[in-house]
């Protein structure tokens, strides 16, 4: 139990006056910026695109004054189109009527292409809310024309300090059950798993009667025990096979966005996400658009003085940089946590009432839960690993990440590949309860990164060998022609 | 504390790159056993459990407290020096391979220096002490790369060296334990004060046929390894080490088990040769082996499977070395032979859960 749990209640943000919209987010790189500097653009407008994740847009969440930042610490080089730091500003902002930016000759056009269904995606993508989709294995986002073999609908989200589902369901369960009524008319006969904490609650009793004869879904009971909201963790208990196709998932806000997109057809652009976490007064869930100043954010809601802001919960989040501008198109919360200030006095010999420890090695195993304040300390040294299998235990993917290390620490990295390190979930709690204080978490990410450039290299190699072969056997054949 | 720490800030300079450099290691373990250290995480989680290893082998050592009040209470004061000797030596062999190697100070020494007087006789010459533990540290911990990549437990390694290389005068250097109430709290009993120096351990004298009484060996108040005598003692620690889950239980539980299993099918089959089970449980170093020495995290499987089959195997070898050769207690070779025997059950392991993982998702 963490202090600093955000409330249930949504609360409304004041509209801001400039907005700030990086133009990266987690998965995204919107590079192709299809605005001008001076252009006035209405909310709902495509700001820019990212052309590696099928033209996922940037929409302007409200009316305004465009003006463009290039990054200024990067280098020139590295803010051409491939890396698109910078970012997006927009002055005056107005809270005008909200409009769809879709041509109606394109609509028509779309539609003689790819029918009824195909619609429905191309809506889904151009107003913003395709963003919330997630391929189940690599997190990516999924191909809105490929047909997946089922998706998972998941109202948990169980990483502390991130928005919750039970806060966003609040007052819409209407919305939700109608979301999931349109995500059911995009699939022909795949199933649709749902994903509650209790599928006996009233709560999910209501969801079953309000989409009763309008979609199927099948219901699925997960303990409210981090990771378990894994999409990877639960395509893998659902026994959906990796070969078999894609697995989309889809959080809360994903089936909210899709009501709206595809009901009310009005673009996505306010989220409810969550600013919680030790150094935060009253964590709570808020209402912003992209590109809200986090200063504004900070302000309100910031306690401690010297405290970092992370983007995401706390074992998976990333830190938000010196100077936070806006909040990015996929914050699902920000996360407030103290500096470590103070260096304790023989820390390791406290008895310690006040820290919860997954060995029970300090008295606090005696007590009952608690709320316990966390820093960014370290709180040890590194170590070695001495094999104590702690991280085997907490591993939801069921594989071994001491192994895994050992195998890392020697650069042997087919081993670490036939280990599964692919099954990794990154869930971050091995690094957490280690003793020998080891980031694993980051070690298996570089490590994966590198298998994945590697396999690039080797099918580009394998293309580029298949080419000269063809070319050669073309030339063969037009010489015997010749002759 | 302030103060303190500006100290340690003032002398800083100089031992990161100064004239001291060389003794970074030891600035380093002194400043980071005071106060925790400033690092901070850099990436994700940005939290990280309260545990470290400080901490983790500290749990060993206070669990080892009843069996190092035991020993006072027992064979008197002479412990005191035996502890302080051991720490000594082997702590200067740490140090000076931390200086060469330049790396940080590892905490594993504090359990090794303790266990290992525990597991030695009480009267034993404080130079053998000395010896032993710079043995025990350098060969079979140093030698293999250090904390974390050794094989062999250091202290087993050290006394298995002192017996072979002294056979005679580990032998005798039992010691009868006093029958006074405060026992030898006050005293302090070397070899030239006492009359009558050798004393046989229970389980030298069961192989004549003379057993020692259960309660006495259950309260430990019987000739033996300074440490090893008192079961209740061990039994004490034990538990709370494994409740703190810095042992872990399935060694224990599958130690024990299966010399029970054994020792108990043996006794009935030929009670002549195999003395009773319960007898033989609290005789010698089982418990303390079972309890402290085979859990060693390092030199144990990693695998839980791999923990259970080296438990059995620990188990069963030493009701046979017990029972069936010229030796009369068992365990530090059964757990040394565990030790060899870890890796590969651990290879075996780690294959069939690969196997198992390949056709995962």
């Amino acid at each position: 139990m963490l202090q600093g749990r955000p409330e249930r209640a949504v609360k409304v943000m004041p509209e801001p006056e400039v907005l700030n919209l990086p133009l990266r987010s987690r998965r995204f790189v919107f590079s192709d910026v299809s605005v001008e500097d001076g252009q006035r653009v209405s909310s709902g407008d495509i700001l820019a695109k990212d052309p590696n994740n099928y033209a996922v847009p940037l929409l302007a969440p409200r009316a305004g004054l465009v003006r463009l930042k290039k990054d200024e610490n990067a280098a020139p080089a590295a803010v051409d189109a491939s890396r698109g730091g910078g970012h997006i500003i927009i002055d005056d902002v107005a809270n005008l009527e909200e409009h769809a930016d879709i041509a109606k000759e394109e609509l028509e056009h779309i539609e003689r292409e790819m029918g009824a269904g195909g619609i429905k995606r191309y809506k889904l993508l151009v107003l913003g809310a395709w963003q919330f989709f997630y391929d189940a294995y690599t997190g990516a986002l999924p191909d809105p024309q490929g047909t997946p073999q089922a998706i998972i609908v998941s109202t948990v989200s169980l990483e502390p300090f991130v928005a919750r589902g039970d806060a966003q369901l609040h007052k819409r369960l209407f919305n939700f059950t109608r979301g999931l009524e349109q995500l059911q008319s995009l699939l022909e006969y795949q199933p649709m798993y749902l994903v509650m904490p209790d599928i006996k609650s009233e709560l999910a009793n209501r969801i079953r009667d309000h989409i009763r004869g309008y979609a199927w879904a099948k219901m699925l009971e997960i303990p409210l025990t981090y990771p378990y909201d894994d999409f990877a963790i639960l395509a893998r208990r659902l026994g959906l096979r990796r070969d078999k196709g894609p697995v989309w998932a889809v959080r809360t806000e994903g089936v909210l966005a899709i009501d709206r997109a595809l009901t009310l057809t009005k673009p996505c652009t306010v989220r409810i996400i969550s600013i919680g976490g030790t150094g935060v007064n009253s964590p709570a869930h808020i209402k912003v658009m992209p590109g809200y100043p986090i200063d504004k954010i900070r302000d309100t809601y910031v306690s401690e003085p010297a405290a970092r802001m992370i983007d995401g919960g706390i074992l998976t989040g990333e830190a938000l940089g010196q100077e936070p501008v806006g909040i990015d198109t996929e914050c699902r919360g920000i996360t407030v946590l103290g500096e470590l200030q103070d260096r304790e006095f023989l820390g390791f010999a406290r008895p310690g009432w006040d820290r919860s420890c997954y060995a029970a090695c300090y008295l606090s195993s005696l007590r009952k839960r608690f709320r316990e304040r966390f820093t960014t300390g370290m709180r040890g040294e590194g170590r070695p690993c001495i094999s104590c299998n702690f991280c085997e235990e907490v591993c939801p993917a069921g594989i071994m990440p001491h192994l895994i290390h050992k195998y890392l620490y020697r650069d042997l990295i087919e081993e670490a590949e036939q280990a599964r390190i692919d099954l990794c979930v990154e869930c971050g709690l091995c690094s957490f309860v280690c003793p020998s204080k080891l980031d694993l978490r980051q070690e298996f990410i570089d490590a994966k990164k590198l298998i994945e450039q590697e396999k690039e290299e080797i099918r580009q190699e394998q293309e580029r060998q298949e080419k000269l072969r063809q070319e050669e056997a073309a030339k063969r054949s037009a010489e015997e022609k010749s002759e | 504390m302030k103060i303190l720490l500006k100290v340690f800030e003032a002398v800083r300079p100089s031992f990161e790159g100064g004239k001291l450099r060389l003794f970074k290691p030891v600035f380093e373990a002194l400043e980071h056993a005071l106060f925790a250290p400033s690092t901070t995480t850099v990436t994700a989680p940005h939290i990280r459990d309260p545990l470290d290893m400080k901490r983790f082998m500290s749990m060993v050592v206070i669990s080892l407290v009843p069996c190092v009040l035991a020993a006072f209470y027992f064979f008197g004061l002479r412990m005191a020096a035996m502890i302080l000797v051991s720490y000594a030596a082997g702590g200067a062999v740490e140090v000076v391979f931390a200086i060469v190697r330049k790396e940080d100070i590892y905490e594993g020494f504090l359990v090794t220096g303790l266990l290992f007087p525990l597991i030695l006789p009480p009267l034993l010459p404080l130079w053998m002490v000395a010896l032993g533990v710079a043995f025990g540290v350098f060969i079979g911990k140093e030698l293999f790369g250090g904390t974390g990549r050794n094989v062999f437990n250091p202290a087993l390694v050290g006394r298995c060296f002192l017996s072979l290389a002294y056979p005679k005068m580990m032998a005798a250097s039992y010691l009868e334990p006093s029958g006074a109430l405060a026992g030898r709290l006050l005293t302090y009993i070397d070899a030239s004060n006492i009359d009558a120096i050798s004393s046989a351990t229970p389980l030298a004298l069961a192989n004549k046929g003379d057993f020692s009484s259960l309660p006495h060996l259950f309260l430990g108040s019987v000739s033996g390894s300074a440490g090893e005598t008192s079961a209740i003692a061990i039994i004490l620690g034990g538990v709370f080490l494994l409740l703190t889950r810095v042992a872990n239980w399935r060694t224990v539980v599958s130690i024990l088990g299966s010399f029970v299993l054994l020792g108990g099918i043996l006794h009935y089959t030929s009670p002549q040769d195999v003395g009773p089970v319960l007898w033989h449980l609290c005789a010698g170093g089982l418990l303390f082996g079972a309890f402290f020495m085979a859990t060693d995290p390092v030199t144990s499987p990693t695998s839980n499977a791999g923990k259970w089959l080296y438990g059995i195997l620990i188990g069963a070898v030493t009701v046979l070395i017990r029972n069936f050769t010229g030796y009369v207690e068992g365990v530090t070779f059964a757990i040394l032979l565990g030790n060899i025997v870890a890796p590969i059950l651990d290879e075996i392991i780690v294959g069939v859960r690969i196997r198992r993982l390949r056709s995962e998702g």
